[in-house]
C-alpha cells in the first residue's frame, strides 16, 4: 500500500452497502438502491448552492459571450464574432503566454522550495515547532497585503540598498523593468504559496515509516540516494497533488499582480484573469466573457489531462 | 485503489431537480424585492444622490442639509461609492441623481439612454455653452438631448513651485523653447526640472501624453474623424494615430528626459510627497494634486500654467475635464424631486462655492474670475475656451492606453506605440460596431 492510497482512504466510504452474508440473499436489490439519506442531505444543498451561484452565472456568461452586451443597456446576438476577434487580438494572446509561462515557472519553484523546507522541517532540528510556525505565517496573510508590502520593498528599500552597495542593476525597481517584473511576481507568489505546499509535503513525509530509512541505512545508501530512491517515490502522490493544485491556482493569478505591477510596466504582466476582469469595467463584457469561456475550456482540458495522469498513478483527489 | 468512487446509485434525479428548483426559487425571491420602487413615505420623497468624489462628502452633506431645510418634503441620501452605479443599472435600481466625471465611459451611458433629458430645465440656460459643448461633443442621445449639465470643470497644466522659479530667476514659460530653456536652467542648478511618477501609468497619460497631444493637434476633431472611420482604420490612413501623433512623440520623450532619476519606481503618492518637499520645480499634474501637496507642506507656494507645446503662444491650451457632471437617471420615479435638487445644486451659491473650494472652475456663464493663486494661471485659458479634453479620456476603457504610454516612455519606440493604438482602436471598433 502506498502512502498515497492511504490519503484516499481517509475519505469516508460513500454509501456502498457491502452485502453481508445474512442480508445478501433477501435484499440484494433493495440494498443496492437504498442509500443512507444523510449523504444526500450533505450533497444536495451544496449542489443547489453551487448550481445557483456558480453554474448558473457561468451559463449566463456563456450566453452573453454570443452577444454584444456591454454589461448594461441594449444588446443583440452577434454569433461567434467575439470568439473570432479574441483569436485576432495580440494583447489577449500575450496575456495567455505570460500566464502559462508564469504558472509553469511558479509551480516548479514553489514545489522545489516547499519540498526543501518540508525536508528541513521534518528533520530532527532544534525548535522545530517554532520554526514551522514561522514558515507558515505567509499562508495566513492576505495575498494583496503581502504584495503591497513587497511592492514597497522592491520600489523603495531595495533600490536604496542596491545603490549603497553598488549593485547598479537593482538600483531602479525591478517592477519598472519590463523584462524582470515577472520574476518579482514569481518571487512573491512563491513566498505566499510555498507554505501551503510545504504542509502537504510534511504530511507526506510523516507518512513514510522510519523503518525504510533504517533498512536503507543498513544497506549503506547515502542521504541523497535515500531521498531520490525512497522519499521521492513514496511521496510522489503528494507531489502530484501539489503540482496540480498549484498549477491550477497560478493560472488564475490576479491579486498579487494587481498589488505589485497592476499589469505593467507596459503590458508585460497582464494575466488572463486581469484581462477578463477588465471587461466588467471596460464596457467589454461580452468580449471578455468569450475570453473567459475559451480560458475555461483550456483549463478544463488541462484538468482532464492531469486527472488522467493522476488516476494512472493511483491517486485519488 | 479508489475508495471514494463507489456507490453512485442513481439518486432520484427528478427529486433532485425538484429540490434544486425550489432552492433556486427561494434564493431568487428576496432578490426580486429590490426593483425600482417609488420611495415616498409619509409625503417625504427620498432621493438617492450618487456623487463621484469621496473627498467632498462633507461639503455635500452640508449642501443636502441646507436643501432639506428648504424642501422638507425631500430627503436626500448621499452615496459616494461610484462603483455601485453599474450594478445599480444592472439591477434596474440606479440612484436618482448622479454626478460623474464626464468622458468616454459616461458618454457610453448617454448613448445607451441611461439619463433623462435636462434641456428644458431653466438652469440649463445658465451654463456656459462652451462648457456644455464639452459634454455634447461626446454625442447626444436622440441627437439633441442634454443628458448631463457640467457642475465642475477641472483644468490641468503644469504645477510649479513658485519659490524654486523665483530663486532661479525663471519666469513662467509661454513657448516650448522657453519651457525647454527653463528645464535646462533647473538642470544646471542641480534641481530636477520635472517630477515623474511613472510607476502609476495614469500619471503618464494624463500628464505628458494628454498635454503634448492636446497642445499639438485638435484632439476633439481627431477623435471625431477617427470614430467616423470606424473599423476601417489602419496605420497608413490619414485619420490614424500614426499619421497624426508622430510629430508630437519626440516632445514626450524630451519631457521624460527632464524627469528626476528613478522616476520609474515612484508612484503618485511618492510624487506628491517629494514635490511638496521641493524636490523638483514642476509637476505635470492637475488640480487634484494641489490639496495633497499643501497637506504635505503647508508653506508651499504653488502655481499652474498650461504647458506650451509649440512656439505660437495662441496654441497654448489647458487640459480640462468635466470633473463632475449632473445627471438624472431616465427611469427615476422621483423626477420632480430630482429636478428640484439639481436646480438647487446649480444655484450660484452652491456651485460657485464648491468650485472655489476645490480649485476648479464653475460652469456658470457669470461665474466670478478665479482668484486662487494655485490655478489662476489657467484662468485665462478657461475663460477664452482655449482648452481641450485629454486625448486619453477618449479611449474606451478596454484599451489599456496607460500601459501603452508607459511602455513607450520606457522603450522609446514611437512607431510600435502608435501602431499598437491603431490596432487596438480598430479591434474595439470591429467588435462594438456589430
Amino acid at each position: 500500500m502506498t502512502a498515497t492510497s492511504r490519503v484516499a482512504q481517509t475519505a469516508p466510504p460513500a454509501g456502498r452497502n457491502l452485502p453481508t452474508s445474512a442480508s445478501a440473499k433477501t435484499a440484494t436489490l433493495r440494498s443496492r438502491n437504498r442509500t443512507d439519506p444523510t449523504y444526500y442531505w450533505m450533497v444536495v444543498p451544496v449542489l443547489a448552492l453551487f448550481a445557483f451561484f456558480i453554474t448558473l452565472p457561468a451559463l449566463v456568461g456563456v450566453f452573453f459571450s454570443l452577444t454584444n452586451y456591454a454589461g448594461y443597456g441594449d444588446w443583440k446576438f452577434i454569433g461567434l464574432s467575439n470568439y473570432v476577434n479574441i483569436f485576432k487580438d495580440p494583447a489577449v494572446l500575450q496575456s495567455y503566454i505570460f500566464t502559462f509561462v508564469f504558472a509553469l515557472a511558479t509551480t516548479v519553484v514553489v514545489n522545489v522550495v516547499a519540498l526543501a523546507i518540508a525536508l528541513g522541517l521534518n528533520a530532527k532540528i532544534k525548535w522545530r515547532t517554532g520554526i514551522r510556525t514561522v514558515f507558515f505565517i505567509p499562508m495566513v496573510l492576505s495575498a494583496l497585503i503581502v504584495s503591497f508590502v513587497f511592492n514597497y520593498l522592491f520600489s523603495n528599500t531595495l533600490p536604496v540598498l542596491a545603490e549603497r552597495f553598488g549593485v547598479t542593476p537593482l538600483a531602479t525597481s525591478i517592477l519598472a523593468n519590463e523584462n524582470l517584473a515577472w520574476l518579482a511576481i514569481v518571487l512573491v507568489t512563491v513566498w505566499q504559496a510555498a507554505p501551503g505546499a510545504t504542509i502537504i509535503y510534511l504530511a507526506g513525509l510523516q507518512s513514510v515509516p522510519s523503518e525504510v530509512y533504517e533498512a536503507a541505512d543498513l544497506d549503506g545508501a547515502g542521504s541523497f540516494r535515500q531521498f531520490l530512491s525512497l522519499t521521492l517515490p513514496l511521496i510522489l502522490g503528494y507531489l502530484v497533488i501539489n503540482v496540480i493544485l498549484g498549477f491550477k491556482g497560478f493560472l488564475g493569478t490576479y491579486e498579487i499582480i494587481v498589488g505589485l505591477t497592476g499589469g505593467g510596466p507596459g503590458m508585460a504582466t497582464q494575466s488572463v484573469a486581469m484581462r477578463i476582469f477588465s471587461g466588467f469595467t471596460g464596457g467589454d463584457y461580452s468580449y471578455q466573457m468569450a475570453n473567459a469561456v475559451i480560458y475555461f475550456l483550456i483549463t478544463l482540458l488541462i484538468s482532464v489531462i492531469q486527472l488522467r495522469l493522476i488516476q494512472r498513478r493511483g491517486v485519488s483527489l | 485503489m479508489r475508495a471514494a468512487r463507489s456507490g453512485n446509485a442513481p439518486i432520484g434525479r427528478r427529486a433532485l431537480l425538484k429540490f434544486a428548483g425550489l432552492a433556486g426559487a427561494a434564493a431568487v425571491l428576496p432578490l426580486s424585492g429590490c426593483g425600482a420602487t417609488p420611495s415616498t413615505q409619509n409625503g417625504v420623497t427620498t432621493l438617492r444622490f450618487m456623487q463621484n468624489k469621496p473627498e467632498v462628502v462633507a461639503y455635500f452633506n452640508q449642501v443636502i442639509k441646507d436643501f432639506e431645510a428648504l424642501n422638507p418634503d425631500i430627503r436626500v441620501i448621499q452615496d459616494f461609492n461610484e462603483g455601485n452605479f453599474v450594478p445599480g443599472l444592472v439591477r434596474n435600481d440606479p440612484p436618482d441623481v448622479v454626478t460623474r466625471g464626464f468622458a468616454q465611459a459616461t458618454a457610453d451611458f448617454v448613448k445607451k439612454g441611461i439619463f433623462a433629458d435636462l434641456a428644458d430645465m431653466p438652469v440649463a440656460a445658465t451654463i456656459d455653452p462652451k462648457m456644455q459643448e464639452l459634454i455634447s461633443s461626446w454625442g447626444q442621445y436622440n441627437g439633441n438631448e442634454v443628458s448631463a449639465l457640467p457642475f465642475s470643470l477641472a483644468a490641468a497644466g503644469v504645477i510649479y513651485n513658485r519659490d524654486i522659479f523665483e530663486a532661479n530667476g525663471v519666469a513662467v514659460p509661454t513657448s516650448w523653447d522657453e519651457f525647454v530653456a527653463a528645464c535646462e536652467t533647473f538642470k544646471a542648478a542641480g534641481i530636477a526640472p520635472i517630477y515623474g511618477t511613472y510607476k502609476d501609468p495614469w500619471t503618464l497619460s494624463q500628464g505628458m501624453f494628454d498635454y503634448v497631444a492636446g497642445g499639438s493637434l485638435d484632439v476633439a476633431e481627431f477623435f471625431s474623424k477617427l470614430t467616423a472611420r470606424g473599423a476601417a482604420i489602419s496605420a497608413d490612413a490619414p485619420e490614424s494615430f500614426t499619421s497624426n501623433f508622430s510629430p508630437a512623440l519626440p516632445k514626450m520623450l524630451q519631457l521624460a528626459s527632464f524627469a528626476q532619476n528613478g522616476a520609474a519606481s515612484k508612484n503618485y503618492a511618492d510624487g506628491n510627497a517629494a514635490f511638496a518637499k521641493g524636490q523638483a520645480a514642476m509637476y505635470l499634474q492637475g488640480p487634484w494634486a494641489l490639496s495633497q501637496l499643501v497637506a504635505a507642506n503647508k508653506g508651499i507656494r504653488l502655481g499652474s500654467f498650461p504647458l506650451p507645446v509649440t512656439n505660437n503662444e495662441a496654441d497654448t491650451k489647458a487640459r480640462v475635464n468635466v470633473d463632475m457632471a449632473l445627471s438624472i437617471t431616465r427611469n427615476t420615479p422621483n423626477m420632480a424631486a430630482a429636478q428640484r435638487f439639481v436646480n438647487y445644486l446649480l444655484e450660484p451659491s452652491v456651485v460657485n462655492t464648491y468650485n472655489e473650494k476645490n480649485a476648479a472652475f464653475s460652469p456658470l456663464k457669470d461665474a466670478p474670475a478665479v482668484e486662487n493663486p494655485q490655478i489662476s494661471g489657467l484662468g485665462a485659458s478657461v475663460k477664452e475656451a482655449r482648452y481641450y479634453q485629454g486625448a486619453g479620456t477618449y479611449f474606451p476603457p478596454s484599451v489599456p492606453l496607460n500601459n501603452y504610454v508607459q511602455s513607450f516612455v520606457y522603450g522609446k519606440n514611437g512607431d510600435q506605440f502608435l501602431a499598437a493604438l491603431d490596432d487596438e482602436w480598430r479591434r474595439v471598433a470591429e467588435r462594438t460596431a456589430v
